[in-house]
């Protein structure tokens, strides 16, 4: 298990555990970033990431990004 | 009876589109998430009883940014009498999410699936029919943006109003989530409505903050239903919220896996292609570099120009000639005219000494004199003709009655066809109605010239403005947010402020407007106070003027104004940051960003008039009184003792001047304590360049070169135009925050200021104890705000979860 923001561009990975504080956790989830789901990584710029999930494509800041465990 | 219809759906799955074609409005649409900040409504076109709301987007109903709040307490509180909920068919699966949420709360609702085009095209096929069944609810196929489908849906969504079928939901969650359900509806929400009860239960089981607050649920029936959800999270391992949401994704799969056909799986698409090069870490910026020198040279320099040039001088001058038709003749009679009468033997060898003397402004005369363009003579002698006359080398003798007489001889009109400007056309009719001179003037060099100042700047806006909607409408504007922020997220600021500040660099008043879709009140408040410290296109003229005369035309001086807002921008935002009314975690940085996509003419042309019409509309109001006081106060003074009106009013004996000499003792310790610059800096409040105006490049003989450079940063970041002060007003929606951000930027501007001024005296050898007194203990002041350490306001959030 890994934060998001270590994974290689176009690494298509699994969701294990979500952390951070409710609000958080909730908008990601509304996102589509729930676990068991995948991810698909864009691009990556210093640890803020643009991720593929669910079919639409979703920019994540670093502090946000590092709550994501694949 | 009145119908109410609401519009629900994803952020950017074209809830507004639709909207505008429901009601016919015209509501800007953008490709960005956050484009419909309040809610809005409008009348059904084809039934005046239908009222339509559109809301924002959102992506559940457990709210997260103000947006989302303003949807949910809609749906819940007002309950419309329908739902029409909007899913974009190209991600059917996030937007499947909302679906279930909204479908509980026992509203009648319908489906649209929207840009089935789209869905078309890439070959996949969506069975609304098969959709239609497992959800309850029907479904109908659109393309709000080929208008296809359209009155159908409506039709269905009125009939189905009409008919007050209740919505319920098809989904239901497994066993022990069920048996929790059950027990908090016949716990506690019995009283209410049938079809409301099973929202409330999921909430209640999902702990949600606000909901619980709302109902006040007895303290002994609340532990009960803890034990049950306690229960519920023990069996599947996981806590209440979790449990919901997967069990909500898990439903969502069965119904993608019998409705939805993808025609090829994996992949990238167009859009992620595109993504991986211009969100690329190495490329990210040089590209964004690239695309806005493109975006600026031909809004500020080549297009932009051109049409500011025909405002000013055309349309709010002279006049013009139809599409250039004898212009270029006009021109050869007087190019012809000045070499001959002007550009005499006497005054090129007058000049030429000036040259060797070297006396600023002679080298671009001679220049002209030599290229025998008289337009380009005419715009240098107009600028240094003083300069020279000053140091002895006076040509006026022979230039001013020499252009008199071709001004009397050569007309433009018998050159091609000659449009006269509204200031021309508006005297020659008031003269014919033999109007009062004070009146004649009012109204064309108060009014008309005022305005027209400022008039001036549309048509490079407008510009502007398009490329600006171009790159928003196609996507491009939230990649540069994602990119930007990193940078941005250092001193407090979010990557979405950088494009009102982008954007203030030509005028702040779009600038200040832009900052809209920023999500979170805090960062939209700091970008609105620090946007202007960039300098607008208006604050070129001050800053040209003052290293013309003061610096020797030093290249240095215009980025050293660029230098200085950036900075003024990070000070603030660090320091504003740490204060109390600023403090707060910044809001991470979460965005969809949408698919690239041509946006269409009408968008773009609809975004680039709404902003455009409103810095126009200001033009009429604001800016028209103020040119009003202006001209007065220029115009009536006291000559020779006596108080009246004249057109030849020396500044000093005007009222303006007269109030100049009484406030600027205020700057005396900035070092320009002299009535001229604190005229100037009043006029800078109508617009910038006012105050090059004021001054005539003579007036600075009296000032150093660091009196001049404190001046030009005090004009650089006090207050704004007024213009832009409507536009801060404007989108602060309150007077005690504007004040605020005016009197931010007045303190930060003079605090700057003193200290150049100051320590500048210091390095020079000239001390002013006092004064470095004070520039000492203001940059001791400013040096602490920045490093005092980052204290998490407690008070403030225990507050904010109170009023949630």
């Amino acid at each position: 298990m890994m934060p998001m923001t270590l994974a290689n561009v176009g690494d298509e990975l699994m969701i294990r555990k979500i952390g951070g504080n409710s609000d958080t956790k909730r908008f990601l989830e509304s996102l589509g970033f729930v676990v068991g789901g995948t991810v698909t990584i864009v691009s990556e710029l210093s640890g803020n990431v643009i991720v593929n999930v669910k079919g639409s494509r979703v920019a994540v800041s670093k502090d946000m990004a590092k709550r994501v465990m694949v | 009876m009145e119908i109410k219809i609401a519009l629900a759906g994803n952020p950017n799955c074209g809830k507004t589109t639709l909207f505008n074609l429901l009601t016919g409005s015209n509501q800007f649409v953008g490709n960005w998430p956050g484009v419909t900040v309040e809610k809005k409504e409008g009348r059904l076109k084809s039934d005046k009883n239908v009222i339509i709301t559109d809301l924002p987007g959102i992506y559940s109903l457990s709210p997260y940014t103000p947006e989302e709040v303003v949807a949910r307490n809609y749906l819940i509180d007002e309950r419309p009498d329908a739902i029409l909920n909007i899913i974009d068919g190209t991600n059917l699966e996030r937007n499947l999410y909302l679906t279930t949420q909204l479908a509980e709360l026992g509203i009648p609702m319908i489906c649209a699936v929207n840009m089935i085009d789209v869905v078309r095209k890439n070959g996949d096929t969506i069975n609304t029919e098969q959709l239609s069944k497992r959800l309850g609810c029907a479904v109908c196929e659109i393309s709000a943006l080929k208008g296809t489908g359209i009155k159908e849906t409506a039709d269905l969504a009125v009939k189905t109003a009409q008919s007050g079928e209740k919505m319920i939901p098809q989904h239901s969650f497994c066993g022990c989530v069920e048996h929790a359900l059950a027990h908090i509806e016949e716990a506690f929400l019995h009283d209410l409505p049938a079809e409301q009860q099973r929202w409330y239960a999921v909430k209640i089981f999902e702990r949600d903050g606000k909901v619980l607050e709302k109902l006040n649920i007895p303290e002994d029936t609340l532990s009960h239903i803890e034990n049950d959800i306690a229960d519920c999270e023990k069996e599947m391992d996981d806590d209440a919220e979790s449990i919901i949401t997967n069990e909500r994704y898990i439903y969502i799969a069965e119904l993608i896996k019998e409705c939805f056909k993808k025609k090829k799986k994996g992949g990238l698409t167009i859009s992620d292609k595109i993504d991986r090069i211009i969100t690329n870490r190495f490329l990210a910026l040089p590209i964004f570099a690239v695309v806005m020198i493109i975006v600026y040279y031909i809004s500020w320099t080549s297009v932009g120009t051109l049409l500011t040039d025909w405002t000013n001088d055309g349309l709010f001058g002279d006049g013009w000639h139809l599409f250039g038709n004898g212009s270029a003749q006009y021109e050869q009679a007087q190019d012809n005219f000045a070499a001959e009468n002007i550009f005499t033997d006497e005054v090129k060898a007058t000049v030429e000494q000036a040259v060797d003397a070297d006396v600023i402004g002679a080298a671009e005369i001679l220049d002209a004199i030599d290229g025998g363009a008289f337009a380009d003579f005419d715009e240098a002698y107009g600028s240094y003709g003083e300069e020279l006359a000053a140091c002895g080398y006076d040509i006026s003798g022979i230039v001013d009655p020499a252009v008199e007489t071709m001004n009397d001889t050569i007309d433009p009109a018998d050159y091609g066809v000659w449009v006269p400007g509204i200031p021309v056309l508006v005297e020659t009719g008031l003269d014919n109605i033999n109007c009062v001179e004070w009146l004649k003037r009012l109204i064309v060099d108060g009014i008309i010239g005022g305005v027209g100042a400022v008039l001036g700047f549309v048509p490079q806006m407008l510009v502007l403005f398009i490329f600006l909607a171009f790159l928003e409408a196609c996507g491009y504007m939230a990649r540069v947010a994602f990119v930007m922020d990193r940078i941005f997220r250092r001193f407090g600021l979010s990557g979405k402020s950088f494009i009102p500040m982008l954007i203030g660099s030509g005028c702040g008043v779009p600038g200040v407007m832009a900052s809209r879709t920023i999500e979170n009140e805090r960062d939209r408040r700091m970008t609105i106070m620090t946007t202007t410290f960039i300098p607008c296109g208006a604050k070129m003229p001050i800053i040209a003027l003052i290293a013309a005369a003061l610096f020797h035309g030093a290249w240095w001086l215009a980025p050293s104004a660029y230098f200085i807002g950036v900075a003024a921008i990070i000070v603030s935002g660090i320091m504003l940051k740490k204060t109390k009314m600023f403090a707060g975690d910044p809001a991470p940085f979460v965005m969809e960003l949408p698919a690239y996509h041509l946006p269409t003419f009408g968008n773009v042309m609809r975004s680039m008039w709404e902003r455009g019409s409103s810095f126009i509309k200001k033009a009429g109001t604001i800016i028209l009184l103020s040119s009003i006081f202006i001209w007065a106060g220029s115009s009536f003074g006291w000559t020779d003792g006596v108080f009246g009106f004249s057109t030849e009013m020396e500044l000093a004996n005007s009222i303006l001047g007269k109030i100049g000499s009484a406030i600027c003792w205020i700057f005396a310790p900035l070092g320009f304590g002299e009535p001229t610059a604190a005229v100037a800096t009043i006029m800078g409040l109508v617009a910038k360049e006012e105050v090059v105006g004021v001054f005539g490049v003579l007036d600075f003989v009296a000032m150093t070169s660091l009196a001049g450079y404190s001046f030009l940063v005090f004009n650089l970041l006090c207050a704004p135009c007024f213009a832009a002060i409507g536009a801060i007003r404007r989108e602060m929606n309150s007077a005690k925050w504007t004040w605020f951000a005016i009197g931010y930027q007045c303190c930060f501007a003079y605090a700057v200021s003193l200290m150049i001024y100051q320590f500048g005296l210091l390095f020079t050898g000239n001390v002013n104890v006092l004064g470095l007194i004070f520039a000492l203990a203001v940059f001791a002041f400013i040096v602490y705000m920045l490093a005092r350490p980052y204290r998490e306001n407690v008070k403030l959030s225990k507050k904010k979860t109170l009023k949630v």
